[in-house]
């Protein structure tokens, strides 16, 4: 079942008076349960492309149907919901919400998603059991390591059951044993609950757990190659 | 997690910020409300003074008399009119008045005085004269004498500092002296012993005496019993003089007035200046003093009393006063607008770095499905949570000192003291209880938070997300 399919996509940018292709009409579809990662060198197009699937930036060209929704059709306002509903992101730098425990950060977007409370604390409970932080509910962000940090970030993209993830350099800022718990994490729930994974990211070692590999250059897709890696 | 919740958690995300923010509000509400509360309190004493020692709310005049003051502008008082007056249901009495200018000695000084004939009941019951006689008086043999007795140290050292001062009750003059009225039965038999001032009203059928106020009696150093020479133009320019014992000394609250009125019986009065049966003006006492039922009266009265009079309202009586009070007001705002000035510039630095430090987080909850609305929702609820914060903690902390400077204002002494006389003011500050004014400064900082909000909601729902997650 096709979740994500990209048909002959191009970005352009105008920033200055030089054109830039950021993306080159690319054509991609993602799988459920693809566990996909999107490798190339700085100024590839990676983060544009994610950028593109999750809604948060516009094509020049071309078209992306994410799990059903053709996104040029959607309103600002109407985008925010998709990616509510059918997006989980993982970012570079964590991004988690300062003032709010680790239990509270991952309750958040089932909270905007008006889940019941009893269910909400269930799925939270669950999912920071998932990433191996049940003994840290109340730990705010900062006192947690960036590891343990990523680990929330990614408990609270899967806590409201995303159609996707999209992880744009999940592991760049850590450490190579936290990195190695992530993308276990990562790939146990890839597992257990058919999770999607897209990552944009430079990491060999997501790449050597990737089943899928994308390269980009220029904007274009490169090579696109499925491993026999079996998670 | 509701939005308030969530607004009140980022509010102590930066603690120190917010708490200066909310103490910059607190500040400027506080001093607003302190400031408003002296100048109005002070205007509202001055207006009452003026008003309730000699205005009146409303006065019969002949229509030309509010721009040529003068016995020649005076009418005849024809008794039916009155009676159609008093028969108005807002009317309580209207008292005739003979008032005009004259020249007073006594012993070797002498002074330029306003002579007001009237009728000393009617005016008691109208403007509480007989409770403005002086019932105690700090001459310096008094003084000397109290000092004799056993005193707070603090009572003590406040009589050099009264010296000559009147008082007409007791309250007012045991606050004076910095006694509470517990302390009453202890020192008052004291006061009455050595401060007691004899002294007596007028009465109608006296015919040559007169009450002054305190300032003129000091000023001509005339006592009770003492014989003032009058002179002055009466009616239609004949020469006016008489002697005229006084019979009792005023406390009038406005030193301009103080120093210069001279009370006769409105009979002795019109004898003096060649004028029987006459009056300048009438005071008209009402039951309803609020401006919106005053002015209803005053039309209906006008309509009673015909082309060549006229009544006209405290407003039209004291224009010079009320304009000289304006312009004080005036400067009050400006120096409020400064006030707010600096807070807005707080409160705006507040919320601009506040939305450069989470521009980030900002396009971080927008990707992750929160809708801009909602986190202008947010970061809304803090702003004003900060606001209100600031604006009741300053409203809360003025109260008690807004009340305490209503029951005990503030009374200046010496060099202070005798600046304000010399403006004609008396020199006392007293602070308005809380009235609209409080509501009125709470609105302008919820006004100036309403812009900081307006500004935030615009910039986050312009927030482009792209770039709010490159920040």
């Amino acid at each position: 079942m096709k979740v994500v399919e990209i048909n002959d996509v191009c970005k352009t940018y105008h920033d200055t008076e030089v054109e830039v292709k950021a993306v080159d009409g690319v054509t991609l579809s993602f799988e459920k349960g693809d566990f996909a990662v999107i490798v190339g060198p700085s100024g590839s197009g990676k983060t544009t492309l994610l950028n593109l699937i999750g809604g948060l930036d516009h094509p020049t060209a071309g078209e992306i149907i994410v799990a059903g929704h053709r996104l040029s059709e959607l309103k600002p306002s109407q985008l925010i919901d998709f990616r509510m509903e059918h997006v989980g992101f993982v970012f570079q730098s964590y991004n988690l919400i300062p003032v709010l425990t680790a239990a509270e950060n991952v309750e958040f977007i089932m909270n905007l998603q008006r889940w019941p409370k009893e269910k909400r604390k269930a799925r939270t409970d669950e999912m920071l059991q998932s990433v191996g932080l049940s003994d840290r509910h109340k730990s705010r962000p900062s006192q947690l390591s960036g590891g343990q940090q990523q680990r929330v970030a990614v408990a609270r993209a899967l806590a409201p059951r995303p159609e996707f993830i999209l992880a744009d350099e999940p592991t760049a800022n850590l450490d190579t044993k936290s990195a190695e718990t992530l993308l276990d994490i990562m790939e146990k729930l890839n597992r257990e609950e058919q999770m999607t994974f897209i990552f944009s990211t430079h990491d060999v070692r997501v790449m050597k757990r990737a089943r899928r590999v994308i390269t980009l250059e220029d904007g274009k897709v490169v090579s696109d190659i499925r491993t026999n890696h079996n998670s | 997690m509701k939005d308030y919740q969530l607004a009140w958690k980022n509010l102590w995300r930066n603690r120190k910020r917010t708490l200066i923010t909310a103490a910059s509000v607190f500040f400027a509400v506080f001093l607003a409300l302190i400031m408003r509360s002296f100048q109005l309190g002070t205007y509202q004493k001055l207006y009452s003074d003026v008003i309730e020692s000699y205005s009146g709310y409303l006065q019969l005049q002949s229509s030309e008399f509010l721009d040529e003051p003068g016995l020649d502008n005076g009418f005849v008082v024809d008794e039916s009119m009155i009676a159609r007056l008093e028969a108005d249901p807002e009317v309580t009495a209207v008292i005739p008045r003979l008032e005009s200018f004259a020249l007073t000695a006594s012993g070797s000084r002498t002074q330029g005085v306003m002579v007001i004939g009237m009728d000393p009941e009617k005016e008691h019951d109208g403007l509480n004269m007989r409770n403005r006689m002086v019932k105690y008086k700090l001459t310096p043999g008094a003084v000397a004498s109290l000092k004799t007795e056993v005193l707070p140290e603090r009572s003590a050292r406040l009589l050099d500092l009264l010296i000559n001062e009147s008082y007409t009750n007791e309250e007012k003059m045991l606050l004076d002296l910095g006694l509470s009225p517990g302390d009453s039965s202890a020192f008052m038999p004291l006061l009455r012993k050595h401060a007691s001032f004899e002294n007596s009203y007028l009465s109608s059928s006296d015919t040559a005496s007169a009450i002054i106020g305190s300032g003129l009696s000091e000023y001509l150093q005339a006592g009770v019993g003492d014989t003032l020479v009058l002179m002055g133009q009466g009616f239609h320019g004949t020469s006016a003089a008489g002697l005229f014992v006084v019979k009792g000394i005023v406390s009038l609250p406005t030193p301009d007035i103080d120093n210069v009125f001279v009370y006769l019986p409105i009979e002795a009065a019109r004898w003096f200046y060649a004028a029987p049966g006459m009056a300048t003006s009438a005071i008209i006492n009402i039951r309803n003093r609020e401006d919106k039922v005053l002015f209803k009266t005053q039309e209906r009265l006008n309509e009673a009393v015909g082309e060549e009079l006229k009544v006209r309202n405290w407003r039209e009586l004291n224009a010079l006063l009320l304009n000289q009070m304006e312009a004080d007001n005036k400067s009050g705002a400006i120096m409020l607008g400064i006030l707010y000035l600096v807070i807005a510039f707080g409160v705006f630095g507040t919320v601009l770095m506040m939305l450069a430090e989470r521009r980030r987080e900002f396009g971080m909850l927008v990707s992750i499905g929160m809708q801009k609305h909602r986190l202008a929702k947010v970061v809304s609820l803090e702003m004003l949570m900060i606001g209100l914060l600031g604006v009741l903690a300053g409203v809360a902390a003025s109260l008690p000192l807004v009340f305490y400077g209503n029951d005990r204002p503030l009374r200046f002494r010496g060099e202070m003291a005798k600046m304000y006389e010399d403006y004609g003011f008396e020199a006392v500050m007293p602070m308005l209880q809380p009235d609209s004014y409080y509501l009125w400064q709470v609105v302008i900082v919820l006004l100036i938070i309403a812009v900081a909000v307006a500004f935030s909601v615009r910039k986050i729902l312009k927030l482009n997300i792209i770039n709010a997650l490159r920040a």
